[in-house]
């Protein structure tokens, strides 16, 4: 079985062909049974954002026309997309479906939604019945790396837009923000967004001022329900900024409104409080040497920007020690899968090794006598223990040999055992000699987890499947 | 046996001080828990030692400046645990614990080599006078830390950076917020006052029973501390009044905290106020 990868994203194509096969929450259900339903597809799902559309397949046929999907499910013209999309095949496929979910292929590199997204497309599809063994590891494998990359780097640490620098720097000044009075002068989109991390993040006061009464208290009306929003008449501007602790200012003024006397008064009236001013309007509303007053803040929108580069520096830094840390994950995901893939094999040893063990059992029964029942257990525990024991040199030699991806290896140990790599997926076998054979197995890779840390106790169910 | 714990108690205070600046510099959840559990138990042994070592002289007050020093040591580390616990603030703990190492690192080497002549050491009245007296030292010392941590934190925010840089940001980055370090400075100020008012009202009473009685005060060390609890004085109530913050507040506390060091260090040429002098 081969993974096939294809979609297109904000690298390849522009946003009037991506809203072009965007995929509605509504929709992803149907697609996804849809592209399960084309030929050669044996597990599918679908990752549909405003920044990227993937199909992701686990295929059994080279015929396998994933390219094909896109242009009839939207009707578009092959040669549109064709310069547009990317194709990933096996490994290049899982590593790109790992850094996508630990959000290295973001636009935002580090923004935390991707991998919510990828997740709800993975239970999306498995609600669908699309996804089974195959790309149930992958994913799983893909979510793991994904919070390794989290947890071990900083990628994600600091912020990066607009918004959230202004709210990082109000808590760098006021600890936390409940209870803090925010005040928008200006009735931009800027400054409501600002506000509005601001109240999420436990403001307990919106001021609205603007020129246009009207404006302000539509403004207002936006905040009502999370806190109680009040429209202050522009004429009282200076009264009711003293009050507040943040100010987030965004008039259309030509000077700038608030100059160092207003924040001298302010302070006083204060007893010294601190406040912080947020300036997005350009001209500047905030006369900059207001900075100087001690227990004043000033950022206007190019040093918030710079905040903002500084820290999207900071990601870009933190994103090549999570690249190495994708390639090691993909590399176990890899050496895992091989694993897996000769599990077959080793059953198959196993399901030899018991037949041996029962036969001869059979073969000396006559001359054990009656045996009581403790005694047969005792014999049935050596015997088995003998068989696990002299199996698990080949098992390990198998296993190892499949890490390696060491075909010549593999052959020669299945030959010299007298035992297919195709073994265990062969006729029905059975149950309970499948049974003893798994459950052995599974201890096997029990044993394996422990000494080398992987996890590879699905293999058994793999097999199975 | 006091001192086997003592050691425990500063090896486990050099183990927090390590783990204390990965768990702070680099916010690494699990250094944090080290750092806690590690200072928690070396506060533990730090009282243990302490209690015994009061229990086996058959005294209730420290005698000699190791046994002083291991004493302000505990009330440092106590302090800082009493900060951490109030305001979250373990940043703190990057100069508190390896301070408190220090404080017990000479006491942990042994004993000092004089007794205390004086019948006195076994007042309760005099061990009042000496705890009160170091948790007010111990509160001004994290009074003045925080408001110096304030300053850079002030600073930090106010020098924006250009596009393009961004290595300021990031040394300071674990610096608790302003508002903290501000309730922080004024709390342990507020805090320290009491303390210090009470250690100098039970000294008085205290000199008034010595041979020397009203003369007692004449001494340099006794007026500076009186000075320097008159500084203290102005600089609540200017506080208070102005609602005095940053720069000025910093630099108020530390004029504050240089007159109590120096009225401690006193003791060294005091006549009448010294440590086990015989």
């Amino acid at each position: 079985m081969t993974l096939a990868l294809i979609g297109v994203n904000y690298k390849t194509a522009p946003i009037e062909l991506r809203e072009r096969i965007a995929i509605s929450r509504e929709d992803l259900a149907e697609t996804t049974r849809a592209l399960a339903a084309e030929p050669g597809v044996v597990e599918c799902m679908i990752v549909s954002t405003c920044n990227r559309v993937e199909l992701l397949a686990a295929v059994d046929s080279p015929d396998a026309d994933l390219a094909g999907f896109l242009h009839r499910h939207f009707g578009l013209d092959p040669a549109l997309l064709a310069t547009h999309i990317y194709e990933r095949r096996d490994r290049d496929a899982v590593r790109h479906l790992f850094r996508v979910a630990a959000s290295l292929d973001s636009m935002v590199v580090g923004e935390p939604q991707i991998l919510g997204q990828v997740k709800e497309a993975f239970a999306v599809a498995r609600a669908s019945g699309t996804v089974a063994g195959q790309l149930e590891h992958l994913l799983q494998s893909a979510f793991a790396a994904a919070k390794r990359v989290r947890s071990e780097t900083e990628i994600g640490s600091s912020s990066v837009s607009i918004a959230s620098v202004a709210v990082d720097l109000a808590r760098k000044i006021f600890g936390s923000l409940a209870g803090r009075t925010v005040f928008l002068v200006g009735a931009g989109k800027m400054s409501e967004l600002a506000a509005r991390h601001l109240v999420q993040q436990g403001a307990g006061a919106i001021l609205v001022s603007n020129r246009t009464q009207e404006r302000a208290r539509r403004m207002a009306e936006e905040f009502q329900g999370r806190v109680i929003p009040q429209v202050v008449p522009f004429d009282q501007l200076y009264e009711a900024a003293s009050g507040a602790d943040i100010v987030i200012s965004s008039t259309g003024a030509p000077h700038p409104i608030f100059r160092p006397e207003h924040g001298q008064a302010f302070l006083h009236r204060r007893r010294n409080r601190p406040m912080f001013f947020i300036d997005i309007a350009v001209p500047r509303d905030v006369d900059p040497a207001m900075n100087k007053l001690e227990g004043i803040f000033v950022y206007d929108i190019d040093d918030l920007q710079a905040v903002a580069s500084a820290h999207m520096a900071e990601r870009s830094r933190e994103a090549s020690d999570a690249e190495t840390l994708i390639a090691g994950e993909v590399e176990r995901f890899q050496q895992r899968q091989r694993t897996v893939n000769v599990a077959p094999a080793i059953i198959a040893l196993q399901r030899q090794a018991e037949e041996i063990r029962q036969s001869e059992l059979r073969r000396v029964q006559a001359r054990l006598g009656s045996l009581s029942a403790e005694q047969v257990a005792a014999v049935e525990a050596l015997t088995r223990g003998l068989v696990n024991k002299f199996l698990h040199p080949p098992m390990q030699a198998l296993k190892q040999a499949a890490r390696e991806n060491d075909s010549a290896r593999l052959d020669a140990l299945c030959e010299a055992w007298s035992v297919s790599a195709a073994a265990g997926s062969e006729a029905e076998p059975e149950a309970s000699s499948v049974a003893a054979g798994s459950a052995s197995y599974r201890n096997e890779e029990a044993e394996t987890e422990r000494s080398e840390g992987a996890t590879v106790s699905e293999a058994s169910v793999e097999t199975r499947q | 046996m006091y001192l086997l714990w003592l050691r425990v108690a500063a090896i486990l205070y050099a183990a927090a001080s390590v783990a204390v600046f990965p768990a702070v510099l680099y916010g690494l959840v699990r250094w944090r828990k080290t750092c806690v559990h590690l200072g928690g138990m070396a506060l533990f042994f730090h009282f243990v030692s302490a209690v015994e070592m009061l229990v086996q002289a058959h005294r209730w007050m420290p005698v000699g400046v190791r046994e002083v020093e291991s004493l302000l040591g505990l009330a440092v580390a106590g302090l800082f645990f009493l900060v951490w616990w109030i305001y979250d603030a373990i940043s703190l703990g990057i100069f508190a614990l390896p301070a408190t190492f220090f404080l017990v690192f000479v006491p942990a080497l042994g004993p000092d080599r004089y007794t205390f002549p004086s019948a006195g050491v076994r007042s309760s009245w005099l061990v009042a006078h000496i705890a009160a007296l170091l948790l007010a030292y111990a509160a001004l010392c994290f009074s003045l830390l925080a408001s110096v941590l304030y300053l850079i934190q002030e600073r930090r925010i106010k020098s924006k950076p250009k596009v393009g840089e961004d290595t300021w940001w990031a040394p300071f980055e674990w610096l608790p917020p302003l508002d903290t370090l501000e309730r922080i400075a004024h709390a342990t100020l507020e805090f320290g006052f009491p303390c210090m008012t009470v250690g100098l009202v039970i000294g008085s009473v205290l000199a008034q029973e010595t041979p020397l009685g009203a003369a007692y005060f004449l001494d340099p060390k006794i007026i500076a501390a009186f000075v320097s609890w008159a500084v203290y004085v102005v600089l609540l109530l200017v506080r208070r009044s102005a609602g005095l913050r940053g720069r000025k507040a910093a630099y108020l506390s530390g004029a504050v905290f240089v007159v109590v060091v120096s009225v401690w260090a006193a003791n060294l040429f005091s006549h009448v106020h010294r440590y086990g002098a015989q």
